[in-house]
């Protein structure tokens, strides 16, 4: 596996987190130490202010037969929130979403945006989470979220502290530079 | 405590008859005997809510439905609800408006003020969700829910207090009717044969009997049901609308069908009980009075007194008629020495004196209670007293019962940082290992030849150990007195194997 990770200006990257694979990461992003995304089957593009917590895996496991060209990317939205422990493998994932500690997403759900897998869900069958879906309690019993979830606050505070207790990855990737050289 | 969650593997019978893990069983120091939760008295001590930890007196609890004033379950998922604060901005009122024209500066002014609303942080459900408008103080503020049947109920369980009242007030009256009051002077009234209703009746005044209950007009059933809306047939169930049956249930009052009808419901208290001893009547589990206080004032619990057998290792396969053998540990969780002395189970005539023996003890402590103590009576519960059986375990196996006893050594919490000195003494043959208060011994035992396989196999044995009893119960001894306790103890050593394995 080549590891391509293309770390955007401003996106913070712990030095001890596990990137391998053609993984893109987008400005603002913050990405905390161990935690793993592995672009296995296809790259991951991190879109904006995500937010990747201690221990929280991501795995790009698009299947071969989706496989068309670049088709098989793993495409994460902006503002979305892996907290801690969680294990993400999801065909698409939208924005505004909230996978909280030690929840499970296998390869056949689709998230689309303003959803909230709650603490230790898992979600196994195929299916596309609707908008603003709220999966909670034991039994994954579903619901539907009025309220928009921000973590607005979280991103701010994070950006402070982080760089003061921790190694960071340089950014290797500016989008100016990129220009020029094409 | 191994066996806390799990089924079970060496249970000990309560005194009466009772098959109990150690962790379920509570020893009253008074009686010498083991208890389980239904030989004892359980009581009410203080209502508390578990989320903001006030203590509640039992006639507010009583008002209060048993539920606190201030924290809220969430209708959703019945997590506890947490309010959460935001600032809003708000424009300054004016008072005048034809004034403020003059000044717009004045106009223009806005505040920030802290709002809160509440919020679930298990399912994210929020009171905006169901359209509740946010308060300006944190707790105490929020709009009761009025329901349809409440007034309806309110009259029926007035009308049934009233009742109760007349029926007691009618009791009282013929009851001193029957038996008049021996006075210590004579009244006018007992000599004439007047009494003070006739004499209200001959001043003309009125009676001075409790007011009737209010009528109320009694509910009718009707077999006219409403018929199903037409939507039921041609729309398409929303599961995500609908309330599972567990909302409808945390919201009795209502029970609404829809997720947008949920409200928020507070929370149910909770209690600290203490127990008592039915026998004995005294205290066996008292806990601490505070609410955010874990520790126990009294706690006679039978892990604290009574030696605990452990079951380390039984010699598989286990074949019926085949003998066997077993690696039991007893721990002494006692400050005094033990002897313990492993015996045969008593046979079923002694089981059926063991059984009197309980039923004497009741009945003796009746006796005392019932004639002088009628105060104490009416206040306690009275108590419904369990009564004794068989046990109802059977052993499958032929236990070797060594019948000499051996000595388990005190509990010394420093004793696990001492360095190791064995003290070489007379041990009996089947003691194998010993550490401070712990000792294994091996027994070995026959499981019976008729079991099929796949039977549970139950070891059991009569454990007689002597007990230090450091409560004086009478002044005039004042040294701590032994005795020699028994305790029936079952083994769940395993299951015969299967012959194809």
């Amino acid at each position: 596996m080549d590891n391509s990770v293309k770390i955007m200006p401003k996106a913070i990257v712990c030095e001890e987190s596990v990137l391998r694979g053609d993984i893109t990461i987008s400005p603002g992003c913050i990405i905390h130490t161990s935690a793993t995304i592995i672009a296995e089957c296809g790259p991951i593009i991190l879109g904006e202010n995500c937010i990747v917590e201690e221990y929280a895996t991501i795995i790009n496991k698009n299947a071969s037969e989706e496989a068309e060209a670049g088709g098989n990317a793993l495409i994460i939205g902006t503002n979305n929130v892996f907290e801690v422990g969680c294990h993400v493998q999801a065909k698409k994932i939208g924005e505004n979403n909230i996978f909280e500690c030690k929840s499970y997403v296998s390869p056949a759900v689709s998230v689309s945006s303003g959803c909230v897998i709650g603490a230790g869900c898992r979600l196994l069958a195929a299916q596309t989470l609707p908008e603003h879906t709220v999966i909670y309690s034991k039994n994954c019993l579903q619901r539907d979220a009025m309220e928009k979830q921000s973590q607005a606050l979280q991103i701010e505070s994070l950006r402070k502290i982080l760089p003061n207790y921790h190694h960071l990855k340089k950014a290797t990737f500016d989008a100016k530079k990129i220009r020029g050289q094409v | 405590m191994a066996s806390f969650m799990l089924p079970p593997v060496v249970s000990y019978a309560c005194s009466c008859g009772l098959i109990n893990p150690i962790t379920k069983l509570y020893f009253c120091r008074h009686c010498l005997q083991l208890r389980c939760g239904f030989c004892v008295c359980h009581e009410v001590d203080s209502h508390f809510c578990s989320s903001c930890l006030e203590n509640i007196p039992s006639s507010e609890a009583k008002l209060k439905k048993n539920r606190c004033n201030n924290c809220f379950n969430c209708p959703s998922c019945q997590h506890t609800l947490s309010a959460r604060a935001t600032t809003v901005v708000v424009p300054k009122k004016v008072d005048d408006p034809e004034k403020g024209d003059g000044d717009d500066k004045e106009k223009d002014k806005v505040i920030t003020r802290k709002m809160y609303y509440l919020s679930c942080l298990a399912c994210r459900w929020t009171t905006r969700d169901v359209g509740i408008p946010d308060q300006t103080v944190a707790s105490g503020a929020w709009p009761e829910c009025e329901y349809a049947n409440q007034t309806r109920l309110n009259a029926i369980m007035e009308y049934y207090q009233s009742v109760v009242l007349q029926e007691k007030q009618e009791k009282q009256d013929l009851w001193k009717r029957k038996t008049p009051k021996k006075h210590k002077y004579f009244s006018l009234t007992d000599r004439t044969g007047l009494t003070v209703s006739m004499i209200r009746r001959q001043m003309g005044w009125a009676d001075k009997a409790p007011p009737k209950p209010k009528a109320i007009t009694p509910s009718e059933a009707s077999e006219e049901v409403d018929e199903l809306p037409e939507s039921i047939f041609t729309e398409p169930v929303n599961l995500k609308n609908i309330t599972t049956i567990k909302q409808r249930h945390s919201q009795p009052a209502d029970q609404p069908e829809t997720v947008d009808n949920l409200f928020p419901q507070r929370k149910s208290l909770w209690i600290k009980r203490s127990l008592r001893c039915r026998q004995c009547e005294h205290n066996i589990i008292k806990p601490e009075y505070h609410p955010t206080s874990i520790k126990y004032r009294i706690q006679l619990f039978a892990s604290y007194h009574v030696p605990e057998v452990r079951l380390v290792k039984c010699e598989q396969p286990l074949k019926a008629g085949v003998a066997n053998f077993v690696i039991l540990n007893f721990a002494n969780p006692t400050m005094h020495d033990m002897v313990v002395k492993i015996i045969e189970l008593p046979s079923e005539d002694e089981e059926a004196l063991l059984i009197e023996e309980f039923r004497r003890g009741f009945e003796k402590q009746t006796s005392l209670t019932s004639t002088p103590s009628l105060t104490s009576a009416l206040s306690r519960q009275t108590s419904l007293n369990e009564e004794p059986r068989f046990v109802d375990k059977r052993t499958t196996a032929k236990l070797e019962y060594p019948n000499v006893p051996f000595t388990v050594n005190h509990r010394d919490d420093s004793a696990e940082f001492d360095e190791d000195t064995q003290i070489q003494q007379e041990e009996p043959p089947f003691v194998i290992w010993r550490k401070s208060n712990k000792v294994s011994v091996k027994l070995g035992f026959t499981p019976d030849p008729d079991l099929a396989s796949n039977d549970e196999v139950v070891v059991g044995f009569s454990m007689q150990y002597n007990y230090v009893n450091t409560v004086i119960n009478t002044a005039d001894r004042s040294e701590p007195q032994k005795h020699t306790l028994h305790a029936r103890v079952y083994v769940k050593v395993g299951n015969i194997t299967s012959e194809s394995a």
